[in-house]
């Protein structure tokens, strides 16, 4: 991620300039649809408030995906899925342009390391539970582009915690089209219950980012 | 009446019937009737020497209270606010504004005209908030009365009478005989648990007789308080029939009826001319450009030399140090902004529960209301849209903006449905109480303050218990009222018992200010 940073320097630069632009449109009011730091934090940071997830540091790709997922109501429409259902809205109208725009804006934010909120959970059980998600997300939880999985270490805890028992509640991942979903569906199985998820979540915040 | 029926068994006998609380209580959002509150004007003492900076995190009124308050003090006042727009949800709607819920962007197309405007946030002015008015006086904003009750709105229960509308005179008038005649009864045959000279009992039955306009036997038979079927005028009137309370107990919204009009929300209540955000228009005149839009706050960090706020002004970043914060921005967001407050200051950040409340509005192809002998108030229906509000101002125009719907409460199942449903839902509670209420509206607009851009909630709810605030919640809500640092308060109604208001804001901020001040002054 550091690497990123310094690479995406040039595009932040580049977006802060076309947006000033277009803000100074003559006429009607501006308005775009950038409004992700309303319900996600300043600079993405998340926003435990709203339960609106970290941003900042997100591969481009995971988030392009899922935004087109909450877009084709791939993801969010499951009503037990209460935050998931709020942020369908927001990407229904979203034009492929502008899921482009929203990229390359969020690409410009700086990662700066997450609260640990979740303190009393078991790290050391939750280790070897971990061994089944390294598989897909990698044994630093770095996350893996080629396999689809998106880095979980420097997320919000709390947000992990919420969708693996989305996952194994069948909240989400059990759309037809939702692929990679389907596929964390039987692993959030193999988490027995509420402390698993949370022992494997605060084993996560030990690799930190 | 075999048994007698002492005085306090007829007030719990009343309790019974419509519940003590629901007597009382018109929602959590009205809650708790405070006393008058004092005028709580700060007079500032003039800042220190090289301490004379404030900045001010949000536009809403308490931010422009405290901003203004400062600036007549002679501080050096910036305000900072997210939203191209003041006020927060000192919000009024007319043609060509903007209705910026977060995925669900609508523009309002009603006819521009003066009277064609809708609060869709504050739109009460009780006469007893002082503060506010007295603010309204000093910038020179308008005001005219708001009719919350009009005896010829209606009441509809789908669980009452076959769901037929009657009018809100047919309920206060038989709820009133069918009391005064229990009362009457119980009081000539009782022993009472206190005795009243023969003089003080004929007294109490002239008004007991008064109370329910009973016959000279003190028995209810239909009054013409409840209005005429026909006649009265210039041939014998038509009394109409009476509504026995058998039937009328069926509603929950009798006892709305007959509470919804005393206290707070009782007369007289006011409104500003043209819309409640004039008085906003009132504040950002008298600050001018103190107050910069489009600027949201990225970080707060509170040091001992100042705040230093970190905030966006046309996506660039930009810096200010005050020596004092006045911060109104939603308790909810203050997580997903950097920060250095204090951890219990956090905890009780996240204890706070965003507000759901919802309105919805049409604008009404022609006044029709007017034709049913309403001119004003409110109707009342068990359909989830809950009230219509007729308007006060724009009488025998040929248009009017009608209040579709209010749930002050309980908005989450509206907020969740997309917009084409939300309207549906608005028409078929509509439609209860006009039968033609769909062929007279147009151009709906909802407001969901839980999706608002900027906002995200309504007022913030602290008490989870049903009642009033817990000893814990009320530890969390004193630590939140407590400054920072000595240089960092949290403001706004979100900082007081009572949500919702305007005058709660304002005396928030006035708490804050004058924390502030005494500081000031003991270190002078």
């Amino acid at each position: 991620m550091i690497k990123k940073g310094v690479a995406v320097s040039g595009l932040v630069l580049g977006s802060l300039l076309s947006t000033h632009a277009l803000a100074q449109t003559e006429g009607a009011e501006y308005y775009n649809d950038r409004y992700c730091m309303t319900c996600h934090g300043a600079d993405g940071m998340g926003s435990e408030g709203i339960r609106g997830p970290r941003l900042a540091g997100m591969e481009p790709w995971y988030i392009k995906r899922q935004l087109e997922n909450f877009r084709a109501g791939v993801r969010g429409t499951h009503e037990m899925d209460v935050p998931g259902t709020e942020m369908r809205p927001m990407a229904v109208p979203l034009t492929d342009a502008s899921i482009t725009d929203l990229l390359e804006w969020i690409g410009g934010w700086e990662y700066k390391p997450t609260e640990i909120t979740l303190t009393n959970g078991d790290a050391a059980a939750g280790q070897p539970l971990y061994g089944t998600c390294a598989a897909c997300h990698g044994a630093e939880a770095q996350g893996n582009e080629a396999l689809g999985a998106p880095a979980l270490a420097g997320q919000n805890d709390w947000y992990l915690f919420a969708q693996l028992k989305n996952f194994k509640a069948g909240y989400r991942g059990t759309h037809a089209e939702d692929t990679y979903g389907a596929q964390m569906v039987p692993m959030a199985a193999t988490l027995a219950d509420d402390t698993a998820i949370l022992n494997v979540v605060s084993y996560i915040n030990t690799l930190g980012r | 009446m075999t048994n007698p029926v002492s005085r306090r068994e007829f007030m719990n006998l009343l309790g019974a019937t419509f519940g003590t609380g629901a007597l009382i209580r018109v929602g959590s959002a009205l809650g708790m009737l405070p006393a008058v509150a004092a005028l709580t004007r700060p007079v500032l003492a003039a800042p220190a020497p090289g301490a004379g900076t404030a900045v001010i995190l949000g536009a809403g009124i308490s931010g422009l209270t405290a901003a203004w308050e400062l600036a007549k003090a002679g501080y050096d006042v910036t305000v900072l606010e997210s939203s191209n727009r003041a006020g927060g949800r000192v919000m009024t709607l007319r043609s060509g504004d903007v209705v910026d819920e977060i995925g669900n962007r609508q523009v309002c197309e009603w006819d521009n005209e003066p009277h064609m405007y809708f609060n869709a946030g504050a739109a009460r002015i009780p006469s007893t908030h002082r503060n506010l008015l007295s603010y309204c006086k000093e910038l020179g904003v308008d005001l005219e009365v708001f009719i919350n009750e009009s005896k010829t709105a209606l009441i509809q229960d789908d669980a009452m009478l076959d769901g037929k509308p009657i009018r809100n005179a047919e309920v206060s008038t038989n709820v009133r005989g069918f009391l005064g005649e229990l009362f009457a009864k119980s009081f000539t045959t009782a022993q009472l648990d206190q005795p009243f000279t023969e003089s003080e009992a004929e007294t109490i039955m002239g008004l007991i007789r008064q109370f329910g306009s009973l016959d000279r036997e003190m028995n209810y038979k239909g009054s013409n308080r409840a209005g005429y079927v026909s006649g009265g005028f210039i041939d014998h009137g038509v009394q109409k029939e009476i509504i026995e309370f058998k039937h009328l107990m069926k509603s929950r919204l009798i006892s709305q009826t007959l509470s919804a009009n005393e206290g707070e929300t009782g007369p007289l209540l006011m409104q500003p001319v043209g819309g409640m955000d004039r008085i906003i228009a009132g504040f950002t005149r008298a600050l001018g450009d103190r107050v910069k839009y489009k600027t949201p706050v990225m970080s707060v960090m509170v040091k001992e030399a100042g705040v230093e706020v970190a905030y966006l002004q046309d996506g660039v970043p930009q810096t200010i140090t005050a020596d004092y914060c006045f911060n109104c921005i939603p308790a909810h967001f203050m997580a997903g902004i950097e920060h250095n407050l204090p951890g219990d200051y956090m905890q009780a950040m996240k204890y706070i529960r965003r507000g759901e409340a919802i309105k919805g509005a049409f604008q009404a192809r022609e006044r029709f209301w007017e034709k049913e002998e309403i001119y004003g108030g409110i109707s009342w229906t068990s359909a989830p849209i809950r009230q219509l509000w007729y308007p006060s101002h724009g009488i025998h125009k040929e248009k009017g903006v009608i209040l579709a719907a209010y749930d002050f409460g309980n908005g989450g199942e509206f907020t969740r449905l997309s917009q084409a449903e939300r309207v549906e839902w608005l028409l078929k509670g509509g439609e209860k109480l006009h039968s033609n209420y769909r062929q007279m509206v147009e151009k709906p607009i909802t407001i969901a303050w839980h999706r608002m851009n900027h906002m995200l909630g309504c007022s913030a709810r602290w008490g989870r218990s049903g009642g009033g605030m817990t000893m814990e919640e009320e530890g969390l809500y004193h630590t939140l009222q407590a400054p920072a640092l000595g240089r960092h308060y949290m403001i706004g109604d979100q900082i007081s018992f009572h949500g919702a208001w305007q005058e709660s804001a304002i005396l928030s901020a006035h708490w804050a200010l004058a924390d502030m001040d005494q500081r000031v002054r003991s270190a002078a």
